[in-house]
């Protein structure tokens, strides 16, 4: 209690202000991007509209004539929830198998994985989007799924392998005792036991696959472009858009930056893979 | 036992899948990496198609080397990165230990920092560079614009006037321009992951040892050597990992510099690579084979330096 | 019925044997206690059993029939851990009931068995409460009832009550062995605690560095102790233990005595020494002697109360008929 005691002016005063205004800070692009979002594309440049303006929700109306929204989000959604969906399917029985069963070359194999996320995408780009063509893949979903799934695969299973581990060992052990078999011990188990953790590895691989850029832009024209691609298409309005630009980038980071407040702690945990508690 | 055999049968798909994500196009890079191959050649036709019988050594990789835009790519490769990783630890180190310690409304400020991260990169940067730092209608030009009005205001005084008027117009910095642009792209990644930064080491900081400060404070610890000898070490571990994180993402920034200035004078190796690769195959394939090398330094590096932690 | 051979079993942990080949029975309705130092393989070699751990070489058989390939639930034996190792997201009830449910046991059969084995088990009232919510005791029972639901042939114990405090400590264990009383069933049951050992079993193991060093009744440990090992090991306080010209004198390398067979007085007797430190227990005095010429500190056991104080010189006089002989390679001397 004695640092409590020694507590002085700046931590009363100048701690609060100091943090609010850093916060404030870094939250205020976003604030100003909201803030446009309700201006008109005239008064959004227009100085003496900066702060007092007449708030209109012609941008979102308008979102579907001005830049086709609703199909980028649906194709956003769609590859995002479908690749979630696979990674997962495929990492949380590897990391299961890591976690319980580890064989000598298990650390060696997770630092391999996580090296490949090392790999420079760009240098394998030309060789994917010759592959996606001579297939007949490219700007499909297929083809995005496939590859959002890879990327995130070796972080999910990071992530997964290190919620596991914190299961006792015992209770697996028990299990095997109780007559459980391995489908059993994943089902009755170890979903039950870690439902929180694959839950949050599940939440951010899909932020990941939503806010993925390099691939979507590269591999997609028109029928599986998601928001990145819609963004980045609209990137120099000249001045022009701001207003429905604005309004368009709500839309596309909203929910995601709502989940996100909800999992900042096992974003920490998960990103760090448990080194970092 | 057949319950030996499963495990390894449950981590096959996972191991596969990543095999062959690692190795067919990285195989076919090297392959193109050292073979004539172009898009479009009204010249060479016989070039626009991958073939063994256009080999052509390593004549693309010395292509890339001279070419002045590769040494330029990894200088500002790293130059943005290295930026980004300084600012992004110093920044988030303060701002943690700043907001670590309870105050009015400490959640909702960790909720307003946290949310950058969560901003998709292409938003991030059509956002930063167009909303606020467009020199005419962005916040930047009306805030330059404004100022010097109220410069001009200030002029028409009598006499203070004289004084004022010795002051220089301000110029707005146009952010698209090619000096500039990598300053835009280091400023928007920074406000993307500093918050991530922040988020680790106030969670490593919350584990820091209470006695031990405690009797640091006994034995008479001033709040700078607190902070210098055991906080700072304490931290060690997580700025390791923010490190190396954001290193795997930031190597292969590219939407961000695409949108900010097309590469204008501010290419990275990714945004290189993509450049090559929208004719000369054999160039950008070369391009990519030194990324990967690039890549491989970073990562044993950093795989030293943070991988055995991480294990434990 | 349950009747465990292990045949020439051994354990390598990578390049290093923690179990030597080793052979053991357990017989039907026997209570086993596996003893010795930390880390000398008792788990392991518990585990082993349990189908938990591969053997490295050797024979498992339960009943006649080798199971060292079977997995573990289908060796028909039910373990309680240490870390007790409940499901935390099943209640009491479901905990109870997991293993028939695996066994795809009709869901009536099921209640009914997890009724009575609650029953038994003073847990009823408590069958729908998550294992977080419940005190260690309650914890190892219900442990303890995921494990007789099964009516298994053999129950295995790792240090069971470890994690609980001394007085649940005792309660426990005359719940286990009136269980045993009750079921006849076979135990094997690890411990650290030597009077948990002494008194639950019906055949001690007494281990160290994964060799058997003796295999008996507590009484016959405690009385003919095989070799200097088990007799130092057995028994609390411990037995004094020493060589020289005094063991010389009985014919033997070295000799022991036990504290408790040892008479004091403060006149005259074999061995002179100074009292250390008495510790007074009320029931029980323990005096540690000091500079007797034999060994470091001699500790002696009275029954009741005796005044004595640091310093004071007293004598010893060992019974002669409670004097255990070894050999130069502390092997028991007949
Ligand atoms: N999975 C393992 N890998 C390598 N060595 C192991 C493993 N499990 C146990 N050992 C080693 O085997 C030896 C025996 O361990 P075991 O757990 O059986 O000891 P124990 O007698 O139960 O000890 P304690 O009384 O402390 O529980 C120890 O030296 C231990 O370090
Ligand atoms: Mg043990």
């Amino acid at each position: 209690m004695a640092i409590v005691a020694q507590s002085s002016k700046f931590s009363t005063y100048g701690r609060p202000v100091l943090a609010w205004g850093v916060g404030l800070l870094f939250f205020f692009p976003i604030f100003w991007m909201v803030l446009t979002s309700f201006k008109t594309d005239a008064d959004a440049v227009k100085p003496e509209h900066l702060i007092f303006f007449t708030p209109t929700f012609d941008n979102y109306l308008n979102m579907t004539d001005n830049y086709d929204y609703w199909r980028f989000a649906t194709n956003s959604v769609i590859s995002a929830v479908s690749a979630t969906a696979f990674t997962l399917f495929v990492s949380v029985p590897a990391a299961y198998a890591m976690a319980f069963n580890p064989s000598r070359s298990t650390k060696d194999v997770l630092m391999w994985m996580l090296s490949t996320k090392m790999l420079p995408a760009a240098a394998v780009l030309y060789p994917m989007i010759f592959l996606a063509k001579s297939i007949g893949l490219y700007d499909t979903h297929i083809l995005i799924i496939t590859v959002l799934s890879l990327i995130n695969l070796p972080i999910a299973i990071w992530m997964l392998f290190t919620y596991f581990k914190e299961i006792p060992k015992d209770i697996i052990e028990a299990g095997k005792m109780d007559g459980v078999n391995t489908w059993g011990e994943i089902k009755e188990i170890l979903v039950p036991l870690a439902w929180g953790g694959i839950a949050s590895t599940a939440l951010l691989v899909f932020i990941f696959c939503w806010n993925e850029a390099y691939w979507t832009v590269r591999l997609t024209t028109i029928d599986a472009a998601t928001l990145s691609k819609l963004i980045e298409g609209n990137r120099a309005p000249e001045g022009l858009f701001f207003g429905r630009l604005s309004a368009v980038s709500t839309a596309a980071v909203g929910p995601i930056v709502v989940l996100g407040w909800f999992c900042q702690k096992q974003l920490v945990q998960g990103l760090t893979f448990g080194a970092v508690k | 036992m057949s319950d030996r055999k499963l495990p390894r049968l449950l981590q096959a798909p996972a191991v596969l899948l990543l095999l062959v994500w690692m190795l067919i196009p990285l195989g076919m890079t090297l392959y193109f990496s050292f073979i004539r191959y172009v898009l479009n050649s009204l010249r060479r036709p016989e070039w626009t198609s991958p073939s063994l019988s256009n080999w052509r050594g390593f004549g693309n990789y010395e292509f890339v080397l001279k070419s002045k835009d590769f040494l330029l790519a990894i200088q500002n490769s790293l130059f943005i990165v290295c930026s980004i990783l300084f600012l992004t630890v110093i920044l988030g180190v303060l701002i943690a230990v700043l907001i670590n310690k309870a105050f009015p409304g400490q959640g909702v400020v960790r909720v307003l920092l946290i949310s950058p991260f969560f901003v998709m990169p292409a938003v991030n940067a059509v956002l930063w560079i167009n909303m606020i730092l467009d020199p005419v209608l962005g916040l930047q030009g009306i805030a330059v614009a404004g100022i010097n009005e109220f410069l001009d205001g200030l002029r028409q005084i009598p006499v203070l006037g004289g004084f004022f008027s010795l002051w220089p117009e301000f110029e707005p910095v146009s952010f698209r321009a090619t000096q500039t642009s990598a300053i835009a792209v280091i400023m928007m990644v920074t406000w993307q992951w500093t918050p991530f930064a922040v988020l680790i080491f106030m969670t490593s900081l919350q584990s820091e040892d209470q006695q031990q400060k405690e009797a640091a404070v006994l034995d008479g610890a001033s709040t700078w050597s607190q902070f210098r000898f055991l906080t700072l070490p304490h931290l060690g571990r997580p700025i390791a990992i923010v490190v190396m994180i954001q290193a795997i993402f930031h190597l292969s920034l590219y939407a961000e510099i695409e949108i900010v200035s097309r590469g204008n004078g501010n290419k990275n190796l990714p945004y290189l690579i993509g450049e090559f690769a929208n004719n000369n195959i054999g160039a950008a394939s070369a391009t990519g084979i030194f990324a990967v090398i690039l890549a491989n330094f970073v990562a044993i590096f950093l795989l030293r330096m943070v991988g055995k932690t991480l294990m434990e | 019925m349950g009747r465990i051979v292990l045949d020439q079993v051994s354990k390598k942990f990578g390049d290093v044997e923690v179990i030597p080949p080793l052979d053991l029975t357990i017989e039907d309705g026997e209570f086993a206690v596996f003893v010795g130092p930390s880390g000398c393989g008792k788990s392991t070699l518990l585990r082993m059993i349990a189908g938990l751990e591969d053997l490295t070489s050797g024979n498992i058989e339960i009943d006649s029939e080798v199971v060292t390939e079977v997995p573990p639930s289908k060796r028909g034996l039910a373990m309680v851990f240490q870390s007790y190792a409940l499901y935390p997201h099943m209640t009491v009830r479901k905990n109870i009931g997991f293993p028939l449910r695996m066994e795809k046991m009709a869901p009536d059969e099921i209640d009914k068995r997890v009724e009575a084995a609650a029953q038994s088990l003073n847990l009823i009232d408590y069958l729908d409460r998550k294992p977080g919510q419940l005190s260690g005791g309650q914890r190892q029972r219900v442990a303890i009832g995921r494990a007789i639901v099964r009516d298994p042939s053999a129950f295995l114990f790792d240090e069971p009550l470890s994690n609980l405090d001394a007085a649940l400590r005792v309660g426990m264990r005359l719940e286990i062995s009136e269980m045993h009383e009750r079921m006849q069933t076979t135990m094997i049951y690890v411990t650290h605690d030597q009077v948990e050992a002494m008194t639950m079993a019906n055949k001690i193991v007494v281990l160290q560095a994964g060799v058997i060093e003796q295999v008996g009744s507590p009484l016959d440990l405690y009385h003919k102790p095989q070799n200097v090992f088990v007799a130092g090991f057995i028994g609390s306080p411990k037995m004094n233990i020493f060589s020289g010209s005094e063991a010389e004198k009985h014919g033997a390398h070295t000799i022991g005595i036990r504290p408790e067979h040892t008479d004091v007085s403060m006149t005259d007797g074999t061995w002179e020494g100074r009292v250390g430190v008495a510790e007074h227990l009320g029931s029980d005095t323990f005096i540690h002697v000091h500079d007797t010429g034999l060994t470091d500190m001699i500790t002696v056991r009275i029954t009741g109360d005796i005044s004595v104080k640091h310093g004071d010189k007293i004598y010893l006089t060992p019974q002669a008929d409670q004097i255990h002989k070894f050999d130069a390679k502390g092997q028991r001397i007949a």
